[in-house]
């Protein structure tokens, strides 16, 4: 590993984990975030795909216009600022998408309406920093990211176990985990991907102290 | 102490199964012995390979994921296949017990909790019934298989079983769960030799009883008869034995034990006429191993005391604002929490960084701030403002925490500090 | 009458139970578990005015739908259900704060504000009226629908605080340390009710 990247991470790990949303402080998996979605709508690779355009297109611009309005605004009037935003936004963001999937985005019932007040693009309003406008796209786009590669992994490992398939590909002729489609199955199959993000997360962290140690001498 | 009478229960449990597989087998065939085994070398396996991850030497005394796993087969019948209880025990014992912590410190019954994964996985598999005696291939688990007893009153019918065979478990059923007799025996020794205590099963049985008596659900036969058949015809006495006694799972206190117990009842009765399967017993079970600890709390009154010490802690946290305090104690920041030191710690940690920073600052610039007396409160706010940002952006980026920053608590902090400063 | 009545409570008894807000249908999961170990926000006061606002945004929704979709913007209404709904809970919020202002102390008032705020506006709340809407209920389906959820919320937030007094988090492993134990203790719970309906609901 260079020697800069391992003193530089080490240094200030909060600045790390701040700036790589996507892997170390993933918006699903390390923080718990947008957990009603993925725990029941996101069953398949498809459902995932559907959620991933949808907060793709919302998060960051309800961000972007949130932070440039709601400076002098106070929370409670924050609380709802925010949600009226992105439900605005998602209003054009859903006939977008049923013009670009179909019928097949009804097939997620409430759970991509109710992203609109999910704390994953809304919770932004309890904070007291106001976030310029580099800082509002910069965050946006990184748990856009890091909320898609969570929604697919999900997505991707539930559908294999519930129905042998992977994008609708059969790869088995059985069904290994038939729960794997249910919401408690949901909660317990995330919790176990959770699991072991937090302990990839430890990981590297270990791995960047003992290069640090090689380093040091 | 605790840990030993604990341990002697899972011996004792093994122990107490060991003549329910001999019956199982003699009335099922040799393949009962197979899927003991399958499941017992999952369990033991599970156990081992999770002891390796976390670095810890392996506990040859526990014995509670190989007790749950041959419980959970005796509730199967004897076609299930061999994947389906190496799959459970697999998926049960992780998550059931070692995401909890591993020996002692799981919420949940294993058994109970295999049931229920297996019940809602593969339904049809598990929800069969084989005759005794009947010709059943060792390896495949092929047979004829018939309804269960409980699917058959869950669809109106009566089943045609007389009560002998009732009492012997000679019917078309579970392994080894329809053996009331014989489980009844080895409740009383358990009994007598004070392995278990009586509040739970007496408690459980006594609703259940009271409440098949009062809304029978079997016509075309007496209260009394349709009570037999419900109470007897299923795996109820098994699961109130090798289920509701788990000292890990259950609460404590005596009293406790007879509300847990009656609680267990009502449920597993409602969800034995109203859920979707015929195993309510093990659902109702994983729902009031969840309020175990409630039990105990209201007993022994700590809930109450819990509960008026909160609202005495919230009064003092808001009243401390307006209260500047000679002595400058503080009873609510006094208060100890007692969950979760990892993250009281880190907000610990970044709250003593933040007020160390804030005094060095404050020492460092006291001519700049004799210089622009006008501007220093606002610039004070500013300070106090960026610090409470930067805490904010340090603990969202904790390992998930439900918590948020105790802001009050902050400017109560810095508010002394900065008196004390002046001082 | 006797009909409204009997399917008040038995839309309330589904979604305290089958329909659980959190445990079958995973709305507010995430504000949920930052609610319960909060201190500035006290779960019961979280509650009950979730329960408010539930009762009285689900009472617009119904009123205001409607009347959307007989307007030029009718073709779109499935569309506009989000934004309705918040404005709903804006005016919910705006409605509630006026009622304490006037009839209970500035001091208590000041205590729950925090939890009112976070009440007013939740996934529970928005997806439970959402699901409403779409399943076209009347209004003894509709109310009997939002208590039942708001007290099934309770409820469900009362076992996940007391598993969390349950679990032993100094014996968790340490990747399991936090949410992965919380999401697979609530995931057995939902495991259990599941037992009662057998089938996933509908979305």
């Amino acid at each position: 590993m260079n020697k800069e990247k391992v003193l530089r991470e080490l240094s200030d790990w909060d600045d790390t984990t701040r700036r790589r949303k996507i892997t170390l402080s993933n918006p699903v998996f390390i923080k718990g975030l947008a957990l009603t979605p993925l725990a029941v709508a996101a069953t398949t690779v498809q459902n995932s795909f559907i959620l991933s355009v949808c907060v793709l297109l919302l998060l960051t611009p309800t961000r972007i216009v949130t932070s440039a309005v709601t400076r002098r605004m106070s929370v409670p009037l924050k609380s709802f600022f925010y949600p009226l935003t992105s439900a605005v936004i998602f209003f054009f963001v859903y006939i977008f998408m049923y013009r670009l999937f179909g019928t097949k985005v009804f097939s997620l019932g409430i759970y991509l309406p109710i992203m609109v007040v999910d704390p994953l693009i809304v919770k932004n309003f309890e904070k007291t920093r106001k976030e310029s406008f580099t800082y509002s796209i910069i965050n946006g786009l990184r748990n856009t990211f890091g909320f898609i590669l969570a929604c697919m992994i999900t997505g991707a490992v539930r559908e294999f176990l519930a129905f042998g398939t992977v994008c609708g590909v059969k790869l088995l002729n059985i069904s290994l985990l038939p729960m794997a489609k249910t919401s408690f199955g949901g909660f317990i199959i995330i919790g176990l991907i959770s699991a072991f993000w937090h302990y990839s997360v430890k990981n590297y962290r270990e791995r960047l102290i003992t290069e640090a140690r090689k380093i040091n001498g | 102490m605790n840990s030993l009478k604990k341990q002697t229960h899972y011996d004792s449990i093994f122990i107490a199964l060991v003549p329910i597989v001999i019956c199982a087998t003699v009335m099922y065939s040799a393949r009962v012995l197979l899927l003991c085994a399958a499941a017992m070398f999952t369990a033991r396996v599970t156990d081992v390979a999770i002891a390796a991850a976390r670095h810890l030497p392996v506990d040859t005394e526990d014995k509670s994921a190989i007790v749950a796993a041959v419980i959970f087969v005796m509730m199967m019948p004897v076609s299930v296949p061999i994947y389906l209880v190496v799959v459970t025990v697999a998926i049960s014992t992780l998550i059931g017990k070692h995401a909890f912590g591993g020996k002692g410190v799981y919420p949940f019954n294993l058994s109970a909790l295999s049931m229920c994964i297996a019940a809602v996985n593969w339904p049809e598999k598990v929800f069969t019934a084989v005759k005794p005696f009947a010709r059943v291939d060792f390896w495949t688990g092929a047979c004829r298989s018939t309804a269960t007893q409980s699917s058959t009153i869950k669809a109106g019918g009566l089943p045609y079983v007389d009560m002998l065979d009732l009492l012997t478990g000679n019917y078309a059923g579970a392994m080894g769960s329809s053996f009331v007799l014989l489980t009844v025996a080895i409740a009383v020794c358990l009994l007598i030799t004070k392995k278990i205590t009586w509040h739970v099963p007496v408690s459980f049985l006594t609703v259940c009883t009271l409440f098949a008596l009062a809304f029978p659900r079997i016509y075309g036969i007496s209260r009394l008869n349709s009570v037999k058949l419900e109470i007897l015809s299923s795996s109820l006495i098994f699961v109130t034995l090798f289920m509701l006694c788990e000292p890990d799972t259950t609460p404590k206190k005596p009293r406790a034990k007879i509300i847990f117990g009656a609680l267990a009842g009502i449920i597993t009765m409602l969800y034995r006429y109203f859920g979707a399967y015929e195993i309510g017993a093990c659902f109702a079970i994983l729902l009031v191993n969840a309020t175990e600890s409630f039990w105990d709390r209201m007993i022994s009154g700590d809930f109450i005391k819990e509960f008026l010490a909160r609202e005495t802690s919230v009064r003092n946290t808001k009243q401390s604002h307006k209260k500047k305090s000679k002595t400058g104690k503080n009873t609510a920041l006094d208060k100890p929490k007692a969950e979760k030191p990892a993250v009281a710690d880190k907000k610990t940690e970044i709250t003593e960084e933040i007020l160390q920073n804030f005094s060095a600052d404050t020492a460092r610039a006291p001519k700049k701030q004799a210089a622009k007396e006008p501007d220093k409160n606002g610039k004070k706010q500013q300070k106090v403002t960026d610090m409470i940002a930067e805490a904010e952006d340090r603990l969202d980026n904790v390992e998930f925490s439900t918590r948020t920053i105790d802001i009050d608590a902050i400017l109560r902090e810095i508010d002394k500090h900065s008196k004390g400063g002046k001082k | 009458m006797v009909d409204a009545i009997l399917t008040f409570f038995a839309y309330a008894v589904l979604a305290i139970g089958a329909e659980n807000v959190i445990f079958t249908r995973a709305l507010g999961i995430s504000s949920g578990l930052r609610v319960i170990d909060n201190p500035n926000k006290d779960t019961f006061y979280f509650c009950v005015s979730l329960t408010v606002f539930q009762l009285i945004n689900s009472l617009l929704a119904y009123a205001v739908v409607p009347a959307v979709a007989k307007t030029p913007l009718g073709e779109y209404t499935r569309f506009l259900g989000p934004v309705i709904v918040v404005i709903c809970c804006a005016v919910s919020y705006m409605i509630v704060i006026a009622a304490l202002s006037v009839s209970v102390k500035k001091s208590f008032l000041k205590r729950i504000i925090v939890s009112l705020t976070g009440a007013s506006i939740n996934s529970a709340i928005v997806g439970t009226i959402i699901f409403s809407i779409g399943q076209n209920y009347n209004l003894a389906q509709t109310i009997g629908f939002a208590i039942g959820s708001s007290i099934g919320y309770f409820l469900a937030m009362l076992i996940i605080a007391e598993g969390e007094k349950k679990i032993h988090e100094d014996a968790v492993p340490a990747p399991f340390k936090g949410l992965p134990v919380t999401l697979i203790y609530i995931g057995i719970i939902a495991l259990a009710i599941y037992g009662l309906t057998g089938h996933t609901t509908a979305l």
